[in-house]
């Protein structure tokens, strides 16, 4: 029971403990140490003073009465009794602490006292004493607060008692007063202790929150951060390891970044081939293929026209179909490599002839909006990859999406290029997309716009179409206005 | 730590010991009653200090009330005039007085001598001056313009016998010494001179070689530079108003008080060997002196 609520008070300050940060906890350390110390020091203090001080004060007031004891013998022997009164007086002038002095005859009648009107009740009769005794001394609750009343014989008893009280006043205001600058002393050892854990705390914490900022530069992606070392301590040691780990983090993202701009380059490379040689078979199928088989046909034609055999007549005629059917293929394979449109008209233009190919050849409806890019032009190479890119959406919808309407939207605004492909197709499950590394549509277009500095975001549900969105950066200074 | 704090915070002051006492309700003190017994009053001149007289003359006390069967009180004053108006006005019955005091008494009222002391065989003592063991001079003339202490002023041995010496040399103790002052008993003019506070003092050689015996190291620190022919020893006496009854039953007391033990041994821590009877004209050589230095007494 108790160790399960010990347990449990442990746990609720541990939990304080860890909540609050490290300069909280060397403060608490140090007002802990200093206010306990100055406390039980000032406690354990004035338990000796009012032990050292309350001795004195007995001692004081045998010292006193015996004094008074003494010279009260004369006065009293030789029935004096003014000078009695005199030293009476004078013993309680001399001692403020002294609340009331007195000499009792052996008879027990007072013969002198030190009050003024009349004698308290019951002050007699509280302390007495054996002629042959040095002294006896009561602690009195009196009116006017503890009071040791001390009585001595004297001369031997045989005139008299003297009697004297002594009060603890100044013996508490002198307890009082030292444990108030005690108190004082730990209050002021307290502040210099605060001071004292400040700097400490900042000593400590400096190298921490450097640490701690150097974590977050390198979360950031920069690992030039390095974290200066303070001292050769353990802290000291963290840091060394921690700019070990940020030099090798550094060197290999500076290897990662190297080999990914060889990729990039690479595939560049590879893009840029390829559509040169697209480019360069579109234009052999141009000006060569087409030009043959536009030399066949020319033939043919002469040949039909002066048919000596005519029942070879139709035979012409049907060749020559075959050859225009192949002078259209070859013509539409020699756009869809590389529309000559795109270099000579812009992108809208090619995009739109390319679109009203698709749309003579299938059923999909499909809807193109082109703005901001009525007067000018965009770099030829991003040209070509939205192109590419349209071209290879509009491909992916035709061979799977099952789609009736699609509709293609590029906008041009604020030094970037958006262009959004949406169809209302059968859509599919983009987790099984993006895992497979093989499906090279779509990474054909992430690749492209990622070389641009773009990115390319697909949204896509099973029965409601997708979207793809792709935004590529044109630097400002790379538009051009009108045609090229 | 807990220890610690229980024992800082358990540090009160002592508990008191009886019940609570209002110092501030005062009640007028009960006044004496008297006793159904008038006690046997004696009263001793301050020739030695009220604590030393009440200290050697206890044991004749006790003797008294003894033999008398009355308590006996002793009343002391500080001076001889105190105690001489007190046998005048009857309030003591017996009085060891000086020999000054005496005369003065006998003189102004009647007082009657009751018995004397004998010391060595005799009834006389001596007034001796007094000087610090360490001190060169061997007669009152050195003494000239020194600090002198008195005993008490109506004291034959240590005011008038001295004042006549200065009077002898033409001069009188205002001129004569730088300064004087009054001791009010003899052991403490004697103690003046040892402690340096006068130079000379002249003391009745009872009371000197009493205080000589009791405490022995005054021997070395004092020394006896003249010493004064014999004078009628201090005596016993009665107010003249003492019933002539109880006179003669004091007298008899005194007169055969070395005749029992007990009375011997209060005889002998006194420094006295008995009580004799004793004439006035005993202190015809005193008179004489007084006569000589005038009336000196306060």
């Amino acid at each position: 029971m108790i160790y399960a609520l010990t347990q449990r008070l442990l746990d609720r300050l541990w939990n304080i403990a860890g909540t609050v940060n490290i300069r909280v906890k060397i403060l608490g350390i140090v007002l802990g140490l200093v206010f306990l110390l100055g406390l039980a020091v000032t406690l354990q203090v004035r338990h000796l003073l009012f032990q050292a001080m309350y001795t004195q004060l007995g001692e004081q007031a045998v010292a006193f009465t015996r004094d008074l004891a003494a010279r009260a013998a004369d006065p009293i022997l030789i029935n004096d009794l003014y000078a009695l009164h005199v030293l009476l007086q004078d013993t309680q002038r001399n001692h403020p602490d002294v609340v009331y002095a007195f000499v009792v005859d052996p008879d027990g009648y007072v013969l002198g006292h030190t009050f003024n009107g009349g004698f308290p009740q019951g002050l007699l009769s509280a302390n007495t004493v054996t002629s042959d005794a040095y002294e006896h001394t009561a602690i009195l609750d009196t009116s006017e607060g503890q009071v040791w009343d001390t009585a001595v014989p004297v001369f031997e008893g045989r005139a008299g008692t003297a009697r004297l009280g002594l009060s603890d006043r100044q013996v508490l205001r002198t307890i009082d007063t030292i444990t108030g600058q005690l108190l004082l002393t730990t209050v002021m050892v307290s502040i210099i202790g605060i001071s004292a854990a400040v700097f400490l705390t900042w000593i400590l914490t400096r190298p921490i929150l450097d640490l701690v900022g150097a974590t977050q530069a390198i979360g950031r992606g920069d690992f030039s951060y390095r974290v200066k070392r303070w001292a050769n301590d353990e802290i000291g040691k963290l840091t060394d390891a921690f700019n070990i780990m940020s030099a090798a983090l550094q060197k290999a993202e500076a290897e990662r970044v190297e080999r990914e701009q060889m990729r990039a380059q690479y595939v560049h490379g590879v893009i840029s081939a390829q559509e040169e040689e697209r480019k360069r078979i579109a234009r052999e199928l141009h000006d060569s293929t087409s030009q043959s088989l536009t030399s066949l046909m020319i033939g043919l034609k002469a040949l039909e026209d002066n048919c000596q055999q005519c029942r070879r007549q139709t035979h012409v005629i049907e060749l020559r179909s075959i050859a225009g059917r192949t002078l259209d293929d070859v013509h539409a394979l020699s756009v869809q490599l590389r529309p000559s449109v795109l270099d000579d008209l812009g992108l809208p233009e090619a995009i739109r002839r390319h679109v009203a190919d698709i749309q003579k050849r299938t059923a999909l409806d499909i809807d193109l909006a082109v703005t901001g890019l009525d007067t000018r032009r965009l770099p030829p190479e991003i040209e070509t990859a939205l192109y590419r890119i349209v071209q290879e959406g509009l491909t992916n919808i035709i061979r799977h999406a099952e789609a009736q309407t699609a509709s293609i939207f590029i906008e041009y605004s604020n030094d970037k290029v958006l262009a959004v492909i949406e169809d209302n197709g059968k859509g599919f499950d983009l987790t099984g997309i993006q895992q497979q590394d093989g499906h090279l549509g779509i990474y054909g277009i992430k690749e492209r716009a990622e070389l641009l500095s773009g990115h390319v975001e697909i949204e896509s549900e099973i029965g409601h179409g997708t979207s793809l969105y792709v935004e590529i950066p044109v630097p400002a200074d790379e538009i051009h206005n009108g045609r090229h | 730590m807990l220890v610690l704090l229980a024992a800082g915070c358990g540090a009160a002051a002592p508990s008191p010991d009886r019940a609570r006492i209002d110092l501030s309700a005062r009640q007028p003190l009960p006044a004496r009653y008297d006793q159904g017994i008038m006690p046997l009053r004696v009263s001793v001149a301050a020739v030695i200090s009220p604590r030393g007289t009440a200290e050697s003359y206890q044991p004749l006390l006790d003797y008294l009330s003894a033999v008398t069967e009355r308590p006996v009180e002793l009343v002391q004053r500080r001076t001889y005039q105190e105690t001489n108006d007190l046998i005048e006005s009857g309030e003591v019955d017996v009085a060891f007085v000086c020999t000054s005091a005496y005369i003065a008494g006998h003189d102004e009222f009647g007082m009657e001598l009751l018995a004397a002391p004998e010391v060595g065989g005799e009834s006389v003592y001596y007034s001796l001056l007094i000087v610090a063991a360490d001190n060169p001079a061997s007669s009152i003339s050195d003494l000239r313009g020194k600090v002198f202490a008195f005993t008490d002023p109506m004291s034959h041995t240590g005011r008038v016998y001295p004042t006549y010496l200065v009077h002898e040399l033409g001069e009188t103790p205002e001129t004569f010494f730088s300064r004087t002052f009054f001791t009010y008993s003899h052991d403490d003019a004697i103690r003046a001179v040892a402690d340096g506070l006068a130079d000379g003092a002249a003391v009745d050689s009872l009371v000197y070689d009493f205080a000589l015996e009791r405490d022995p190291s005054l021997a070395k620190r004092v020394r006896v530079i003249h010493r004064s022919p014999p004078f009628g020893i201090p005596p016993v006496v009665v107010s003249p108003n003492v019933r002539p009854q109880q006179r003669a039953i004091l007298q008899n007391v005194l007169l055969t008080m070395h005749e029992t033990p007990t009375g011997r041994e209060a005889l002998r821590v006194l420094g006295l060997e008995r009580f004799t009877l004793i004439e006035d004209s005993a202190y015809d050589s005193v008179r004489y002196v007084t006569a000589a230095v005038g009336t000196l007494a306060q």
